[in-house]
């Protein structure tokens, strides 16, 4: 089974391109998937026949109680027939009611069909709940898609979204249920259910679960008060309609329920709420049945109330209810499909779906007008046709079973009305003479009758010779719902029994109706129906309100300015520091104090100065200047505190910052107006305070918390010993955390790409030059030579002494900082010769194969080898750490000069 | 020593916090530059004070003896150099922001958070 989902879910993919090179027989050769998986599948009818379930099964993710179970039984076999039969139809079918479409239109129609064809097996094949339930969400989104095919179309893309909505949220329900189910029983799967439904029900689950379950029914079957989706759906174009909201996918809710009623029927409410759901889902949708002005609309609402009594059959109790269930579901899903196909033709043939405008089409329809015949005939249960027989079970089951009359009145009324329905849906279009002529723009093609009228046949011939079905299908399916098997006999002559009676009473009303359906049909169209529109404003309402906080609250949070962004994260912070502290109630722990040394003291304190200065400072140059201030001391107490590669990076940056930060000085207006009110400064001011005094406190605790450092002792220890390195803090980044470095590089790879693309599309005219003093532009050339030489100094020996690729990187763009600064940027980039984005992307490629050896070699990715000469020669020792560190050398490099020259540039302009 | 460093370091990122408050966008960007600066302080605070050798293995020996915190320096050189390509990123954003709106407010720069702005709308709407 896995191997046929496997190939429907290829084929879904593949097949329908057929139908961009293909016209007209596209159809014929999309139906060959399903019709062939319908075959493979009647293979597996010897199996399903013993009454033996087919299991099969892949453990997915088992820490999640996810696996891709699948079970075969009886009743899930029925299901596969009906998709794959009626499915292999609907393509046929689609071919040729599609040809007004596009090619392309029409291979994505055929894809969504057979990929909800698809689903709909995995739905009913699918044994672990969680399996069920994606498969189930997929014919959710399937349908949505279908029904807003016509995506230009304002009521579809609404009827659309509507169903998405209702249909979707059930399923929500449905995996809230499976979920409580797999707490309660520690157990996913849904052939398990019925088993357990003793200690379901017990547990305090038990009514939710149930609940959750009916939910998830009620929406996919259109149940009341969930129903008004289905009619909006007509939307869809009318092979989707055949198959998806009427003969398959409205069924899952049905197949859903029929897997849950051991669960259900262990409460003392689950059937009475069942039979109540589907009597007012069947008056309801009997009431707009008579109502509907549109031919498809007729048998949309029909649906929804052959849906209700198929719930109605699940509610009811006792072996005949579950005969009638699987006889009624197999009846309906073959004449419906075969009326909404004939619906289809009529609409597809004038262009108008308003059944009083039409008439008289039997002669220009001839094929059509006896498939549309032979279906209504099946619907209103005229014997000999399959209808006939699944109604006489749907009434043996009412009479049979334990409930008072109500249902059994209301189920005669229905049929009544579908007796009607069936009437006036084939006399009206086909028979009876039109109020004007009716014109005919397509006539029938053999794919357009083909289709409705083998499902006509098949309701025929099935009660004629209903042996196969019964034994394969039929029989299998009511005892695998009803949990042993039960004798079914499907025949058309019973004798005369009380069903036979009420069949009789049934033609004779439906008779009626159809006879006086002219004013009966005005009479409620007159009447206004406030349940119906209600419901559905409501749900429209609720959505619109829904939509409408959502944007308010996301205005109220995403206000978009960034100042008050900060603001809150700020003081956030600092409120949640308070507060655990608050809360830990722990004392401050206090370092052991050490002696002041004044020179170092000055330094850093000039540090601080340089802050206040930048706060103070309304110039916009002066503020970068204090800044660098900052960072110049900083680099120093770096250096006086044992961290010369720190500091030596940080006198670097700073430089690099202050020849790439005039090239945006120049660019912007110096003078810094003030932008915050007063009372705004002094509030951030006070948030700033809070929030230094807060990282003050916090800081004095962790200093004065010791020093356990197992990390940096063991680095220590191990760096010349595992990694050849005499400067640890290299040794770290190359080697021992070589990968997170390698992460880091690729984030200033990044950063120079988003560079490259902001500043390097624009061209630029030829600049002035600038003069620079001759004694600069003169000294500029050995001074970039010298900075060149001491880079490459630095990479090199970076392992053991202080220095890397970092800095190596950082020194080299600070060469090319000062010879563009002297001579200009564009001699800078004749000089580089490469462009800056070229070097970025070497050196990364660089560092990345620099970890293939150590893995060649067996070990991790990035794991760094050695070379060591032997004692006496004098040749360096080389590892793959010098390409490592190039690599890194290079991203800087080129990301440096990436941002310098087009900033330059840009600051030029 | 120890805790005049921590002082610096707050007073520092106070600062920058205060930059960064601010409305012009230049002055948003020295501010993050300063607490990047301001944060490295701290980190290095945070790692083991107690040395001021640097952590170098001496010629001859295999371990490394007395010296200050390896990993608290790893940790920084990165970040320094990233907190680097940060504001060289964000200075990049802010030339261009400039050039295209001629606005340095950062008021002005909600163009993607107005919804009713045509230009953002979903073009089929009908």
């Amino acid at each position: 089974m896995f191997v046929l989902l496997l190939v429907a879910l290829l084929g879904s993919c593949i097949v329908p391109l057929s139908a961009r090179y293909v016209g007209k027989g596209a159809g014929f050769i999309v139906a060959l998937l399903p019709f062939g998986l319908a075959a493979a599948f009647v293979a597996y009818a010897p199996v399903v026949e013993r009454g033996w379930v087919r299991g099969e099964g892949i453990a997915w993710a088992p820490s999640l109680g996810l696996d891709l179970t699948l079970r075969l039984d009886g009743f899930s076999f029925l299901f596969c027939l009906l998709i794959t039969g009626i499915g292999g139809l609907v393509a046929v079918y689609a071919g040729g009611y599609l040809t007004d479409k596009p090619r392309a239109e029409r291979s994505r129609f055929f894809t969504l069909i057979l990929l909800f064809m698809t689903a709909m097996l995995g739905t009913v094949l699918a044994d672990n709940m969680l399996l069920l339930i994606v498969f189930w969400e997929a014919t959710s989104i399937l349908s949505f898609l279908l029904i807003g095919f016509d995506s230009r179309s304002a009521r579809s893309r609404r009827a659309a979204i509507m169903a998405l909505q209702v249909t979707a949220g059930g399923g929500l329900a449905l995996v809230a249920a499976a979920a409580m189910i797999a707490q309660v029983t520690g157990n996913w799967s849904l052939a398990a259910v019925a088993g357990n439904a003793p200690q379901i029900v017990a547990s305090p689950y038990g009514v939710p679960i149930i609940l959750c379950v009916m939910i998830a029914a009620f929406t996919k079957s259109a149940q009341f008060p969930f129903h008004f989706w289905l009619p909006n759906a007509m939307q869809a174009p009318t092979p989707a309609s055949a198959f998806l909201h009427s003969a398959t996918m409205v069924k899952l809710g049905i197949y859903l329920l029929a897997r849950f009623e051991p669960v259900i029927a262990a409460t003392w409410w689950g059937r009475t709420t069942l039979i109540t759901v589907a009597c007012v889902t069947m008056a309801v949708a009997s009431v707009q049945a008579l109502r509907a002005e549109s031919f498809k609309s007729a048998l949309a609402y029909s649906t929804m109330a052959s849906l209700g009594i198929l719930v109605l059959l699940v509610g009811l109790d006792g072996p005949a209810a579950t005969v009638a269930m699987i006889g009624f579901l197999l009846a309906h899903a073959i004449y419906k499909a075969a009326l909404f196909f004939c619906a289809g033709s009529v609409l597809h043939a004038t262009g108008t779906g308003t059944l009083r405008s039409l008439g008289g089409l039997a002669r220009k329809l001839p094929m059509t007008a006896i498939a549309c015949t032979g279906a209504s005939l099946s619907m209103a249960g005229i014997p000999p046709f399959l209808g006939f027989i699944s109604k006489e079970f749907l009434f043996e089951a009412q009479l049979e079973s334990s409930w008072e009359l109500i249902p059994l009145a209301i189920a005669v009324l229905v049929n009544a009305v579908m007796v009607g329905v069936a009437g006036v849906v084939t006399l009206r279009p086909f028979f009876l003479k039109p109020v004007k002529p009716v014109k005919v723009e397509h006539p029938e093609s053999v794919s357009l009758f083909m289709p409705p009228l083998l499902l006509a046949l098949a309701g025929l011939t099935i009660s004629l010779d209903p042996d196969w079905i019964t034994r394969v299908a039929i029989r299998p399916a009511v005892a695998a719902v009803y949990g042993r098997a039960v004798p079914v006999d499907v025949s058309v002559w019973h004798g005369w029994t009380p069903m036979l009676g009420l069949s009789l009473i049934v033609v004779a009303i439906g008779a009626a109706i159809v006879r006086w359906w002219r004013s009966i049909h005005a009479f409620l169209r007159d009447a206004y129906l406030i349940e119906e529109i209600g419901l559905e404003r409501l749900w429209e309402t609720t959505v619109r309100g829904l939509l409408r906080v959502s944007a308010a609250v996301t205005g109220w949070v995403e206000h978009g300015d960034l100042r008050r962004y900060v603001v809150t994260t700020a003081v956030a912070l600092v409120a949640l520091v308070l507060w655990s502290l608050a809360v830990a109630g722990a004392a401050i722990r206090w370092p052991v104090v050490d002696a002041l040394r004044p020179a170092e003291a000055l330094v850093a304190l000039i540090g601080v100065g340089g802050a206040v200065a930048a706060v103070r400072a309304r110039n916009l140059l002066t503020t970068m200047v204090a800044v660098g201030i900052t960072g110049f001391a900083v680099a120093i107490t770096f250096m006086v505190n044992g961290a010369p590669d720190l500091a030596i990076t940080q006198f670097t940056v700073e430089a690099l910052l202050v020849v790439l930060l005039t090239a945006l000085l120049l660019a912007v207006p110096l003078d810094a107006a003030r932008s915050r009110r007063p009372r705004q400064r002094a509030g951030d001011a006070a948030i700033a305070t809070a929030f230094a005094a807060v990282m003050f406190v916090a800081m004095v605790d962790m200093t004065g918390a010791g020093h356990p450092t197992p990390a940096a002792d063991w680095f220590g220890r191990m760096s010349y010993v595992a990694g050849k390195g005499l400067n640890v803090v290299n040794v770290i980044l190359v080697d021992f955390r070589g990968f997170d470095t390698l992460g880091e590089t690729t984030v200033i790879a990044v950063a120079a790409l988003l560079g490259a693309s902001l500043l390097g599309a624009r061209k630029t005219e030829p600049q002035p030059r600038r003069a620079v003093h001759y004694s600069f532009a003169a000294a500029s050339g050995p001074l970039f030579w010298l900075l060149i030489v001491a880079s490459v100094l630095i990479l090199w020996r970076g392992h053991d002494q202080p220095g890397g690729g970092f800095v190596g990187g950082l020194v080299a763009a600070l060469a090319f900082a000062v010879f563009a600064l002297a001579r200009g940027v564009r001699s800078a980039e004749t000089r580089l010769r490469a462009r800056p984005t070229t070097l970025v992307a070497i050196g990364l490629l660089l560092a990345v194969l620099s970890g293939l050896p150590g893995m060649i070699a067996g070990g991790p990715f990035l794991s760094q080898l050695w070379w060591e000469p032997p004692a006496g020669v004098p040749l360096p020792k080389l590892g793959t750490t010098i390409a490592f560190d190039l690599g890194v050398f290079l991203v800087v490099l080129g990301a440096v000069l990436t941002f310098l020259f087009g900033l330059r540039r840009e600051g030029a302009r | 020593m120890t805790i005049l460093y921590a002082f610096c370091a707050a007073a520092i990122m106070g600062a920058a916090l205060y930059m960064i408050l601010s409305r012009n966008l230049v002055r948003i960007l020295l501010g993050l530059a300063l607490l990047s600066t301001g944060v490295n302080v701290m980190l290095f605070v945070a790692g083991d004070f107690g040395s001021r050798q640097p952590p170098l293995i001496r010629a001859g020996e295999k371990a490394l003896g007395e010296a200050a915190d390896p990993l608290a320096q790893a940790l920084i050189l990165t970040a320094i150099v990233i907190g680097f390509a940060l504001t060289v990123v964000l200075a990049t954003i802010v030339v261009t922001g400039w050039r295209s709106s001629g606005s340095l407010d950062a008021r002005d720069l909600d163009a993607a958070e107005q919804p009713d702005d045509p230009e953002i709308r979903e073009p089929h709407a009908d």
